[in-house]
């Protein structure tokens, strides 16, 4: 099984490693330290930019289908007045079936699929595999892909702020001379980790999901695991070398940075943060998303008149009012 | 899809059933831990983890995984999604004991407000 697992990820040990080496010749060659954890720190910054950036298309084809999303706005509200009040947990599946049954129709989907990060996952293991074998490699005097056992034996010497790229909290703690060094720059790495991890979903959850979302039946199992997954990266994080670390907080800093950009201008329909938008639109004169001006104004217009009647309390016979 | 003529029962079938309900075990893990931390994201109904529980549930492990791995396949950005529904198996359970996975991933969808007014004024004549 480790076998299978190693013939799979061999490729992309070979495209990480390839990708580290490059960004630590070019900032060698710019000048940097070629020993020092720096240069190697902002190489893995930089992998995490390079693997980021090819994802853009993706996200931006995403954004594009949102986009189209509001042309769907007057159906979703059907659906949301159809369901309404019904949050048992088949009641919301029914509901999503419908959904997903109409974006279909429209050719058009707001979801990601799990694509984008399926396609890091093998990225992220080949580099856990990379900074993993350093220390032992750079002992055998091996090479690890592209890199060769010379750049291993740098990588592995290298240090950031007294701690090794390759060393673990649990190993440090293990090997009977513990580095405090590491304890320090893995523990902050952790917090952070997890950290940027937990304001991800925090501002997903507090922001951008509509009424009817924070309603469903999920929402309490997904409030409990917006704690508890923090608890299981920071006990998982003393297991990973401060190189790995510095990789998973610099993604998840660009996840939250992207999310906060997507939120703020293409916010989900019946969530807070469309509030806020139109909010700031209506600050601008602008119409609210999806809506043309004629549109919005007479919306605007029905709403005061209705308004104003309902101060009136005026006793109307049934068949009066109908005729009006 | 041929039915079976009755529920899978027995010693025999704890057996044969011991890879399945480890699958079933491993996804449903996966369901409560890992699902919630990327929110919705997948492009279908049911989602593929959804998806890939009843796969296994009704058709086994060899069968399931060919399903499960088509369907990913499947789920990507230049995909339009909507709904699709694992094919039927050939397994029936007795009455009441019908896999919660099977229930959630099936609902009644109620009719449209006109669709039921309609059909109530068809129950008054």
């Amino acid at each position: 099984m480790n076998n299978f697992l190693d013939t799979i990820l061999t490729p992309f040990t070979y495209v990480v490693s390839w990708v580290l080496w490059a960004f630590h010749e070019l900032f060698t060659a710019i000048g940097m330290n070629a020993d020092s954890g720096v240069t190697w720190t902002l190489s893995i910054i930089f992998l995490v930019l390079l693997i980021r950036t090819l994802l853009i298309p993706v996200f931006v084809k995403q954004i594009k289908s949102q986009r189209a999303m509001q042309a769907l706005q007057p159906d979703l509200r059907k659906l949301q007045a159809k369901y309404k009040g019904k949050t048992d947990q088949l009641s919301r599946q029914a509901m999503v079936q419908e959904q997903q049954a109409l974006f279909k129709k429209h050719k058009t989907n707001p979801l990601s699929s799990c694509l984008p990060l399926l396609v890091q996952m093998p990225f992220f293991f080949a580099l856990f595999r990379v900074l993993n074998e350093a220390s032992r490699a750079s002992d055998d005097g091996r090479s690890i892909g592209a890199l060769s056992a010379e750049h291993i034996r740098s990588f592995d010497g290298s240090t950031i702020l007294g701690a090794p790229l390759s060393e673990t909290f649990l190993g440090t703690i293990n090997s009977g001379a513990i580095n405090w060094a590491v304890i320090i720059v893995a523990v902050v790495m952790i917090l952070a980790m997890t950290a940027s991890q937990f304001f991800t979903q925090r501002q997903l959850m507090t922001k951008n999901m509509s009424q009817e979302a924070l309603q469903g039946p999920f929402m309490q199992q997904q409030k409990m695991m917006l704690y508890i997954l923090p608890l299981v990266f920071g006990i998982g994080g003393i297991n990973f070398p401060i190189g790995v670390l510095i990789y998973w907080t610099a993604s998840n800093l660009w996840t939250l940075g992207q999310q906060f950009w997507v939120i703020r201008n293409n916010p989900t329909p019946g969530s807070e943060a469309e509030r806020e938008l139109n909010a700031r639109r209506a600050a601008k004169g602008l119409p609210p998303v999806g809506m043309k001006k004629e549109d919005a104004d007479a919306a605007a217009a029905a709403a005061a008149e209705q308004r104003a009647k309902g101060q009136r309390h005026q006793p109307q016979r049934k068949n009066r009012r109908k005729k009006k | 899809m041929r039915k079976d003529s009755a529920p899978r029962t027995g010693l025999l079938w704890f057996i044969i059933d011991i890879p399945r309900n480890i699958v079933i075990g491993l996804l449903k893990t996966y369901r409560k831990i890992i699902s919630p931390l990327y929110g919705d994201v997948c492009r279908y109904f049911p989602s593929c983890s959804a998806y890939g529980l009843e796969a296994v549930t009704q058709h086994g492990v060899v069968k399931g995984a060919g399903l499960i791995t088509w369907r990913i396949l499947r789920c990507n950005p230049w995909s339009h999604g909507g709904v699709d529904h694992v094919p039927e198996g050939p397994r029936i359970w007795p009455e009441g004991k019908l896999p919660r996975i099977i229930v959630l991933n099936h609902p009644v969808i109620p009719d449209d407000e006109d669709a039921a007014e309609s059909g109530r004024k068809e129950l008054d004549h």
